[in-house]
């Protein structure tokens, strides 16, 4: 019996010192009554003292061969991690109107030129003062690079000096999204002397003009940012040292968030809502974004069964977006046309020639193309909500006679299959895309030639091409919405690629901890944007 | 002599498996769906991108070559470069192996001290109807449950009463030893119940052996103790599987952590190859592997060493073992 009663003892000790050290009195949460303002999810209460280290805990860490090299950088997550450190001449508010950061103003004189005023007093973490030159210099590297973005950014004739504090950048048409795309990362401010004389690899170091600057990274691990007491804008940013630790295990990081070791955390799966429902001082909130998944059809496949147009027509008929944005996503997303619902004159997906036709009359485009018996393979990745989304797609469909085979693979396989062949030998795929901030930008991914990645799946459309280009040089207005919801149309009855439903982001933060600011609906899946204001309550 | 031979012999097919590992690991990891490019670079790369990283990390060559090449840095301790982080890879394995080192003394420890009285006292008290039955239901279970099941459970109720114990966090020992511990225990303790589970059965298995042995009926008719019996005639004669069991478990939780040290989120070689392996990421796959083969064979020639400690007639001078 003595070596159990020892065990039962060593137990009992262990506890009571697990227990002791638990200790952590958390404070209820202060609930604030203070109503959000219009566009916002949260916002930073400015009466709390600055200070403290803040603790987040996020799904991917940037993961791109490209090193973290801004213009380079293509996919959001690295957005996220590097606007810590590095600013854009403008950027967008909550409602994506463009407003000041590096330039603190610009004029339009005619609509092919834009002369961006600078910002005094902006220095780079390294305490150099920026300058007209960088600005001119770091454009100009994004046009002559690989960058997706240089795409972005439209036809950009000349970019010049204007004066000292002053940058003249000239079009060789009017281009609409040209500020927007200013607005996102790929196009920063980099230090260009110091990359010219190479004292600095931007593939290696972070050098910028943002709020925190990198202590540390080890890739896949975490980050650890620290406090630019040069920072321009007086009193930010409020916490001293931000803290960021990759999680791919959406359990890992509830765990985090409840046990206080995350402050804040971003979440992938729409239910993990629920599973927090009720965790003391956790409060989740579903920030709207202009992401939305689509469904390829591949017609450039040797003996593709989406080579005729009414096929595709039948397919985008018998697709119900709002069910998947109230089954798969739980509510949270919303039915897109290919301009981002959300973005201010975008169209509206219930006026596409898709929504007002019925199931009989896909039924009947099928038989009148010889497909009756319609069946083909999606594949789509393993990461949530996809899974759901293929579901309801596969029901949708099958209501209009098409059997669909879900083939689920991991994403390197899925992203192999997809995009690594020309002509790419899937049947159907389900991928999303970034939405950004103006309803123009993602529809250049719709031609081909221009985008080049779904060359593989997709035969440029003439008429749609240029429909796409007429919509990006009409100033803001009712022109300019009539010009996109005409591409919008072409792109519906084209159906080659499908846009179904916005792509929500779930994020959980602990009232205790953190008050934090957050845009209801974001364009560059940037979470951490408005990371400067967070307030720390208390370091857990 | 015989032992120079034994050691020459173990040396030679020691470096046998491990090109077996090798080959077999570079082309698998080449056979599998998804390619490098689309992958590393993402799907808005241009071809030229593509034909770029291909030509930096040799990829561009043939298969063959590529392989020698690889071999040859990897003889003279170059693991590459990841394609990811653009770190050496040899570098990044010796700063997750002590996450990883960690994790599997624990657990091992766990197992010998947890396990080893187990399977004793259930062997020495075994008997018609007694708590054998149980015993064996609850090492069955430890045996059977997926450590994933078992890690994502603990994660869900230890993040809810955390108890002290840390979970999806991890703090390095050097900075905070108590904070450490309070992070490793959970996982450590998840990994351990299957090593606690076997070594539990292996050891009442090798009791219940030796005490049907002559010897052990003699010592109970000269009337000694039977915790005397059980120290000096039972434990050194069933010490023999329950060594090279633990052996075993120490090199498969070195090299097999991945699912805990995942559910868990600790930067240990475990997690590193999991996420390597999404990424078709292939130094760092070829590397962690040619590494869980190389502890695996270091662990053996350690069991057979210490084994013939223990019995000198299995030793390696007995002549037994090759």
């Amino acid at each position: 019996m003595r070596p159990i009663r020892l065990a039962c003892g060593v137990m009992a000790a262990l506890l009571a010192s697990a227990c002791a050290a638990t200790g952590t009195t958390t404070t209820p949460a202060t609930a604030p009554d203070r109503p959000n303002p219009t566009g916002y999810l949260a916002t930073a209460d400015q009466s709390l003292p600055v200070g403290g280290t803040l603790n987040l805990a996020v799904h991917i860490d940037s993961g791109a061969a490209t090193g973290y090299d801004p213009q380079l950088a293509d996919v959001a997550t690295t957005w996220q991690l590097l606007s810590l450190s590095y600013e854009t001449l403008v950027t967008v508010g909550p409602d994506f109107s463009v407003q000041p950061m590096l330039a603190d103003k610009w004029d339009t004189p005619d609509p092919k030129t834009y002369v961006f005023h600078l910002r005094d007093g902006v220095t780079f973490s390294n305490g150099r003062e920026m300058t007209a030159d960088d600005v001119v210099g770091s454009l100009k590297r994004l046009l002559a690079s690989k960058s997706v973005w240089r795409g972005q950014l439209g036809p950009v004739k000349s970019v010049t000096k204007d004066g000292d504090r002053a940058v003249k950048v000239t079009l060789s048409e009017p281009y609409t999204p040209f500020l927007a795309a200013l607005a996102n990362i790929p196009a920063a401010v980099l230090p260009m002397k110091e990359i010219d004389d190479k004292s600095v690899d931007p593939a290696k170091t972070l050098l910028g003009t943002g709020p925190y600057v990198v202590e540390n990274h080890r890739q896949d691990v975490s980050w650890t940012f620290k406090r630019n007491d040069k920072y321009w804008s007086k009193g930010k940013p409020a916490a001293d040292a931000v803290n960021v630790t990759i999680a791919p295990e959406e359990a890992a990081r509830i765990a985090a968030l409840q046990n206080g070791s995350a402050a804040l955390a971003t979440l992938g799966n729409v239910d993990s809502a629920t599973m927090l429902a009720g965790a003391k001082n956790v409060q989740v909130v579903t920030q709207a974004t202009t992401d939305f998944y689509y469904l390829m059809l591949n017609t450039q496949a040797a003996g593709s069964k989406f080579a005729d147009p009414r096929v595709r027509q039948a397919v985008a008929i018998a697709l119900d977006p709002k069910q998947i944005a109230d089954v798969a996503l739980g509510g949270k997303g919303r039915p897109t046309a290919i301009t981002p619902a959300g973005l201010p004159g975008a169209c509206d997906p219930a006026a596409l020639p898709s929504a007002s036709k019925s199931v009989d009359e896909a039924k009947k485009l099928l038989a009148d193309a010889g497909a009756q018996n319609l069946t083909f393979t999606l594949s789509i990745f393993s990461t949530e909500p996809a899974p759901a989304v293929a579901q309801v797609i596969q029901q949708n469909l099958q209501q209009a006679g098409i059997t669909v085979k879900i083939e689920q693979l991991d994403e390197a396989s899925w992203s192999g299959k997809v995009y690594g062949k020309a002509p790419a030998e899937f049947d159907a795929a389900l991928s999303w895309f970034a939405g950004y901030a103006d309803p123009g930008m993602v529809t250049k991914w719709w031609n081909p030639e221009t985008a080049g990645f779904n060359v593989g799946f997709m035969k440029p459309d003439k008429e749609l091409n240029t429909l796409i280009d007429a919509a990006g040089k009409e100033p803001a207005g009712a022109a300019r919405d009539k010009a996109l919801a005409a591409v919008c149309a072409k792109a519906d009855t084209d159906a080659q690629m499908i846009p179904l439903v916005t792509r929500p982001a779930t994020i959980a933060f602990r009232t205790d901890a953190l008050s934090p600011s957050l845009y209801a609906t974001e364009g560059y899946g940037n979470v951490l944007r408005l990371i400067a204001d967070a307030r720390v309550k208390k370091t857990q | 002599m015989r032992l120079l031979m034994w050691w020459a012999g173990r040396a030679l097919s020691s470096a046998a498996t491990l090109l077996g590992v090798s080959v077999l690991i570079f082309t698998a990891v080449r056979l599998m769906p998804g390619g490098f490019a689309e992958t590393v670079l993402g799907p808005f790369a241009t071809a030229e991108q593509k034909a770029e990283l291909a030509t930096r990390y040799g990829l561009d060559q043939p298969v063959f070559m590529q392989y020698g090449h690889w071999l040859a840095a990897v003889a003279g301790g170059d693991f590459g470069i990841s394609m990811i982080s653009r770190q050496p890879v040899g570098a990044e394995l010796l700063a997750r192996l002590p996450v990883t080192g960690e994790l599997t003394v624990l657990a091992v420890a766990a197992s010998a001290l947890a396990g080893v009285p187990l399977g004793v006292l259930t062997a020495v008290r075994s008997r018609p109807g007694g708590g054998g039955a149980a015993g064996r239901l609850l090492s069955g279970l430890g045996v059977s449950v997926p450590e994933f099941v078992l890690g994502s459970l603990v994660v869900f109720v230890f993040s809810r009463y955390a108890l002290g114990l840390e979970v999806g966090t991890w703090v390095p020992f050097t900075q905070d030893p108590a904070a450490n511990l309070a992070t490793m225990v959970l996982p450590a303790a998840v990994l351990s119940v299957f090593a606690i589970s076997v070594t539990a059965r292996t050891t009442r298995d090798a009791v219940l052996g030796v005490l049907v042995e002559p010897y052990v009926t003699a010592a109970v008719g000269r009337g000694e103790s039977p915790w005397f019996i059980v120290r000096h005639h039972i434990l050194r004669n069933a010490a023999t599987p329950v060594v090279t069991l633990l052996g075993t478990i120490t090199a498969y939780l070195l090299g097999g952590a991945l699912i805990v040290e995942h559910v868990f989120n600790l930067p240990g070689v475990g997690s590193y190859i999991v996420q390597a392996v999404g990424r078709r990421d292939y130094a760092v796959v070829q590397a962690g592997v040619l590494l869980a083969a190389a502890v695996f064979i270091v662990m053996n020639v350690l069991i057979d060493l210490l084994v013939g400690v223990l019995d000198p007639r299995l030793g390696v001078l007995a002549g037994r073992r090759s």
